[in-house]
């Protein structure tokens, strides 16, 4: 799933002080699940912000609305007319949902609460880690289910830097070394002939950005040619 | 035809001597060891940006190394050019005269002096020395002909004490693959080590080359409260010779060790050339090379 960070509170405070009547739209799906963008953290961050804004003697109207996903069209359509009542919005959804909830026609000015980080897993309650870049390009059958564009800082294909030590990588010594992990679990599994043939140049160039993706079923709905 | 290439070739022992770019333009430190001690080593090597902190360019130093008359040893980072970026360094190095590389990942940014910098690593060493290889052979690495091919003389590091060892030589056999002719190992202080070394890799068309270093005082009060984490270790017994009541003493004592190792493996045959990191200073370099009567 997506895993974000909420920004500093100054930081959302100061993007919305301008405005008197402020909505804040929570997404229900990954951010809700790593505890920064559901139901819930709409409603805390709709304390913070009417006590900080009390403080100064102000009351600005703050509203609190949360959907199951804000990268989901379906979902966000019906906020079109909720901001008719408001003046500007907070999204506490990834980058993706701040993004589609702001193109939405009549929207009003969209602010994001969170700052996303990468894609990753939930280790334990508030634990996550990253597990993956979205390269374009899965090398994990050939490296025993460990990524060498993740789990390696340098996104080496082709085995360790010099740089570990005793297993541990330079950039982070709390980390595993990828290359020395991949190695061990082919090993183990008798598959070290997989690596042994030297992994040609990342090819980059699927990662231009924005990226696109058609479903091979829909390419004759949104007029593919190939 | 790059001289570095005819001393090891030719069984010659060279000593390549480490000088260090300056961060800024002020070229008579970094260039004060090429005049000093030209004729009496075989080349000197240029770092990239050494441990990610930012200095002078390696390429244009290694030019500004030929133009004082030394031959430079160019060592190539992946961590801060594109494949366009290293392929048109490399042509650029070809063109300046410049043969011997040295290719190496490169210590990540966030070890440096530019910690926000965006780390780049389009290509991995071994990669880099196929980029290299190809570049020699009349193509860059989109299969695109050139005119006028680079020679170069290709090497990469090896680190003989990597715990574990296995996932290193992998990569190990990946350079020859790719056509690596020398490999210059990470820093050891004790025969003992070098000895180990050399049976380990046994007889083999590829050349090593020793690294010898003259560690600084931090370096050798962090091994002594056992700190020290380093792809390399710094043995009690190395440390204890090595600690001095001043920075200059203990930097005198790792001169002295390092000559009276480099005159041990040049005469036990225990390396094919010695690569000699004395915190780019001429002194020091001139202290070892007189230690080891060379």
């Amino acid at each position: 799933m997506i895993i974000a960070e909420r920004k500093p509170f100054a930081e959302i405070k100061a993007a919305v002080a301008p405005f008197e009547k402020i909505l804040i739209a929570g997404c229900g799906t990954c951010v809700a699940v790593c505890l920064v963008g559901g139901e819930k953290e709409v409603g805390l961050l709709a304390s913070q912000l009417k006590l900080a804004f009390g403080q100064e003697g102000r009351q600005p109207k703050i509203g609190e609305i949360t959907v199951e996903r804000q990268c989901d069209r379906e979902f966000i359509q019906p906020l079109s007319d909720t901001v008719a009542d408001y003046d500007a919005v907070i999204s506490t959804a990834c980058g993706a949902g701040v993004q589609f909830l702001a193109e939405l026609p009549e929207m009003k000015p969209v602010f994001p609460a969170l700052n996303t980080t990468f894609i990753g897993v939930n280790e334990e309650a508030g634990y996550y880690t990253e597990r993956c870049r979205a390269c374009h390009q899965c090398y994990l059958g050939v490296t025993g289910g460990i990524c060498p564009q993740t789990m390696c800082p340098k996104a080496l294909l082709n085995g360790p830097c010099g740089g570990n030590i005793q297993g541990k990588c330079e950039v982070n010594p709390e980390n595993a070394c990828a290359w020395c992990e991949i190695y061990a679990k082919l090993e183990r599994e008798g598959r070290l002939g997989q690596i042994e043939p030297i992994l040609p140049l990342h090819p980059y160039g699927r990662s231009v950005t924005p990226g696109k993706v058609i479903h091979p079923a829909y390419k004759r709905r949104y007029v593919v040619h190939e | 035809m790059s001289k570095l290439k005819e001393a090891l070739e030719g069984g010659l022992f060279p000593i390549v001597m480490e000088i260090k770019p300056p961060k800024g333009i002020d070229l008579e430190g970094m260039l004060a060891p090429v005049k000093s001690l030209n004729g009496k080593v075989t080349a000197f090597g240029i770092p990239d940006n050494e441990d990610a902190k930012m200095k002078l360019s390696s390429l244009a130093a290694a030019r500004l190394v030929k133009e004082a008359g030394g031959e430079p040893l160019l060592l190539m980072t992946c961590r801060d050019r594109n494949r366009l970026a290293l392929e048109s360094d490399l042509l650029g190095a070809g063109a300046l005269g410049i043969e011997n590389i040295l290719a190496l990942s490169g210590d990540f940014v966030t070890l440096g002096d530019h910690p926000d910098a965006k780390p780049v690593y389009d290509a991995d060493s071994v990669q880099l020395l196929q980029i290299a290889r190809g570049l020699m052979t009349g193509h860059d690495s989109a299969g695109l002909s050139l005119t006028g091919n680079p020679q170069f003389y290709l090497g990469a590091v090896l680190i003989p004490e990597a715990d574990p060892v296995a996932p290193q030589l992998l990569k190990v056999k990946k350079k020859l693959e790719a056509g690596v002719e020398f490999f210059i190992t990470a820093p050891m202080f004790t025969l003992e080590k070098f000895r180990q070394f050399r049976q380990s890799v046994g007889s083999q068309t590829v050349k090593f080359m020793a690294c010898l270093k003259v560690p600084g005082a931090s370096e050798v009060e962090e091994a002594s409260l056992g700190q020290h984490r380093k792809v390399y270790s710094l043995p009690p017994a190395v440390v204890q010779e090595l600690t001095g009541t001043d920075p200059e003493e203990v930097l005198r004592k790792g001169a002295a060790l390092t000559g009276r190792l480099l005159k041990e493996i040049r005469e036990q045959k225990l390396a094919d050339g010695v690569y000699v990191k004395a915190q780019g200073r001429g002194d020091l370099m001139d202290q070892i090379l007189k230690a080891a009567g060379a």
